[in-house]
């Protein structure tokens, strides 16, 4: 009886795994552009009237997050004279296209109401200006946190998708 | 008749030492209140870090514990406080959240300080751009935005408030026909 039930057991997990396979075989891979370096532009809000402690916040923690998590060999600042020499650079344009600011205290107090919401529209382009990717991102702070949260949640996806659209020559996934 | 005379001397001592312990408080709050918190961009200098602010011989020190980080004043390009931006966009981030345990933050959201903001732009010697936060005292931001700017700090604060009232001001000038 026992046999009968290992040998149930094991057929049950090689259909498991012989359906699965192909399920994975047939995920489209995305494919990502070679970049090996990002230049951050500094955020620009020119229709949109933005704090500037705002700006300067989503600035800071893009930079932050895109050392961190987007799989850059480098990461240049606005200006910075050394991204002239970088091989495959990328250059990150952001414009704010939206912008909700919303209370903590009514966050705290309500749970429901109160959040804080910046939309900006992403473009990243190539030394000579061709656009390479865009999207718009959004960031959020909807229960916990002061308002500048939404600046880290909107560092955090941008970062992502940069690491998931760009491959550097170093660091393959 | 001594006990009485002792009485009084001793209650016109206190007082007298009364009136001097109030002149030194009150010549002690005259001075400003540097402390602050530099919420973000300072470099070598974790978030939220709470220190004190001082302008002196050309730079900003940022003293936290037994640390510092300084910034060259004429590298700053922009210095922006929160009443600034207050005049320019109508909000600022301007309550402090407080961490408090066992969920009695929400309680005590209700309570929170009021702070000002004091916002840095500046680029180092590469020319990268980088840009500090520091959260400071209800006014005063101001009196340290004043230091920068006489230790040769540049604020876009006076231009964009001049092109916003140029148009304005423009019809008046024009004479009437």
């Amino acid at each position: 009886m026992k046999r009968y039930a290992n040998a149930i057991l094991s057929l049950a997990i090689l259909s498991v795994a012989f359906v699965a396979r192909p399920l994975c075989a047939g995920e489209p891979q995305p494919v990502k552009a070679k970049a090996s370096a990002i230049q951050v532009e500094m955020i620009r809000s020119d229709e949109i009237k933005l704090p500037a402690e705002f700006q300067i916040s989503l600035y800071e923690n893009l930079v932050r997050q895109l050392e961190k998590q987007g799989g850059f060999e480098h990461v240049y600042r606005d200006g910075d004279r050394r991204a002239k020499d970088a091989p495959d650079l990328v250059i990150l344009h952001s414009t704010v296209r939206g912008f909700k600011e919303g209370s903590e205290r009514t966050r705290r107090v309500t749970t429901v109401a109160g959040a804080t919401s910046i939309t900006i529209h992403c473009e990243f382009k190539n030394p000579d200006g061709k656009v390479v990717l865009e999207q718009d991102v959004n960031g959020k702070v909807r229960f916990f946190g002061g308002n500048l949260r939404a600046t880290y949640d909107f560092a955090k996806k941008t970062a992502r998708m940069a690491h998931d659209n760009f491959n550097s020559s170093e660091h393959k996934s | 008749m001594k006990r009485r005379k002792f009485l009084v001397s001793f209650a016109m001592a206190a007082a007298l030492a009364g009136f001097a312990t109030c002149g030194a408080n009150a010549q002690q709050s005259s001075k400003p209140d540097n402390k602050a918190i530099a919420l973000t961009g300072l470099p070598g200098v974790k978030d939220d870090a709470k220190g004190k602010v001082t302008v002196e011989n050309g730079k900003l020190h940022f003293v936290y514990g037994k640390k510092s980080s300084d910034i060259s004043v004429a590298s700053i390009e922009d210095v922006v406080t929160g009443e600034d931006s207050q005049a320019a966009v109508g909000k600022t981030v301007s309550n402090l959240s407080m961490v408090a345990p066992y969920g009695s933050g929400r309680f005590l959201a209700l309570f929170r300080t009021k702070f000002d903001t004091l916002t840095l732009r500046y680029r180092d010697e590469n020319g990268a751009l980088h840009g500090v936060i520091f959260a400071l005292s209800t006014a005063g931001a101001e009196p340290i935005k004043k230091e920068l700017l006489a230790q040769g700090a540049h604020t876009t604060v006076g231009e964009a408030q001049a092109a916003a009232a140029a148009p304005a001001n423009a019809p008046s000038k024009e004479p009437k026909q």
